[in-house]
């Protein structure tokens, strides 16, 4: 892996970590579309994803800064008094921490045995493929329960004035609902924050409401991959490529930071289609160049 | 479910010194040392069935 390359992978993955399209799908296809000369399984290589994991947790932190310096105490407050006051921090502190439980879970338990099996690029474009369809079938069903909703209101299609659920609204097996829906990402080409908002979505919440429970629940667990890594990072064989995982998890951290900006912006008013259509797109393109053997 | 989250956090606890020491190492298909991720996952279950305890034995605030 060149300079440039490294530097590419870095920028890619802060972008399609964030956006519903599959990180991790991505960082499989581009490279063996290119014919870039990576080796996924080298100590350089996960060394450096590390670098990529910590860049984007910590702009995923420093984005929600404000919401996780109101959900941390209100969490430890909670254990403090053994009980739960009420409060929407201290729901939130809980709505997360359940929903981690599963994709913590099936991630530390089967991410090897998973990736070993279909890391390849061709189950990838499938899954990638699938990917757009989930977040399709999540916006269709969607409409077809708000439609159902106002019609059960009023007898005609009208807004009811209360249309979405809230955070503070869900129960703690809505979480994990999410969880389990994030898990799916152990798949290479299954988006993690794309099947969490279709979950969001499914359970009620608006495109806004599910993107922010979203990006907030892949914060842990993006930072926990990247925390228990370190030792990669740090050993020995690592030093090879230091600059590269300084300025790619830099490079990661400004981009991650972007897309979050972006995508927070883009979920108040716009749904997730146009990223369904190019999951599906991009899945067709890339199994019909690797089955043929183009690539 | 006192008793029930006792057991759990011992049970994870367990596990999580089992995988931290390489003494599950059978149980899974790749080669290397112990598993440190899979031991801090289990303790931080163990913490949470501690948590879950505490929340059974806490003693309700007074109605105002």
């Amino acid at each position: 892996m060149t300079f440039a390359q490294a530097m590419a992978i870095a920028i890619l993955q802060g972008f399609s970590e964030l956006f519903p399209i599959s990180s991790l799908g991505h960082t499989v296809l581009i490279p063996a579309l290119l014919r870039w000369n990576v080796d996924r399984s080298s100590s350089d290589f996960l060394a450096f994803v590390v670098a990529l994991h910590l860049g984007t947790a910590a702009a995923l932190l420093l984005f929600y800064q404000r919401e996780w310096r109101g959900v941390v105490p209100a969490f430890v407050g909670s254990v403090v008094r053994g009980r739960l006051s009420g409060s929407s921090q201290e729901k939130l502190a809980w709505l997360l921490v359940i929903g981690t439980i599963p994709v913590g879970l099936l991630g530390f338990l089967l991410e090897h045995e998973v990736r070993g099996l279909f890391g390849s690029p061709l189950p990838v474009a499938v899954f990638l493929f699938a990917n757009g369809l989930v977040m399709f079938a999540g916006e269709a069903l969607k409409q077809r329960q708000h439609a159902a909703a106002a019609q059960a209101v009023g007898g005609q299609t009208v807004a009811t004035g209360r249309e979405y659920r809230t955070l503070n609204d869900l129960s703690f097996f809505d979480a994990v609902k999410v969880g389990l829906a994030e898990s799916l990402a152990l798949l290479p080409g299954i988006s993690r924050s794309g099947s969490s908002i279709v979950a969001g979505l499914l359970i009620g919440l608006s495109e806004s409401e599910a993107a922010r429970y979203s990006f907030m629940l892949a914060t842990p667990v993006i930072l926990a991959a990247g925390l228990l890594e370190i030792p990669r990072l740090l050993a020995p064989g690592a030093h090879g490529i230091m600059l590269e995982s300084v300025i790619g998890g830099i490079l990661s951290a400004v981009t991650a930071y972007l897309s979050v900006a972006f995508l927070t912006r883009y979920f108040r008013t716009n749904d997730l289609r146009p990223f369904g259509w190019y999951c599906v797109v991009a899945g067709a393109v890339s199994f019909a160049l690797f089955s043929s053997g183009i690539r | 479910m006192k008793a029930l989250s006792i057991l759990l956090a011992l049970a994870f606890f367990a596990l999580a010194g089992l995988y931290w020491t390489g003494a599950l190492q059978f149980v899974v298909h790749h080669p290397g040392g112990p598993h440190h991720k899979h031991a801090v996952l289990f303790a931080g279950l163990g913490i949470l069935s501690l948590i879950w305890f505490r929340f059974q034995t806490s003693t309700p605030s007074q109605a105002r």
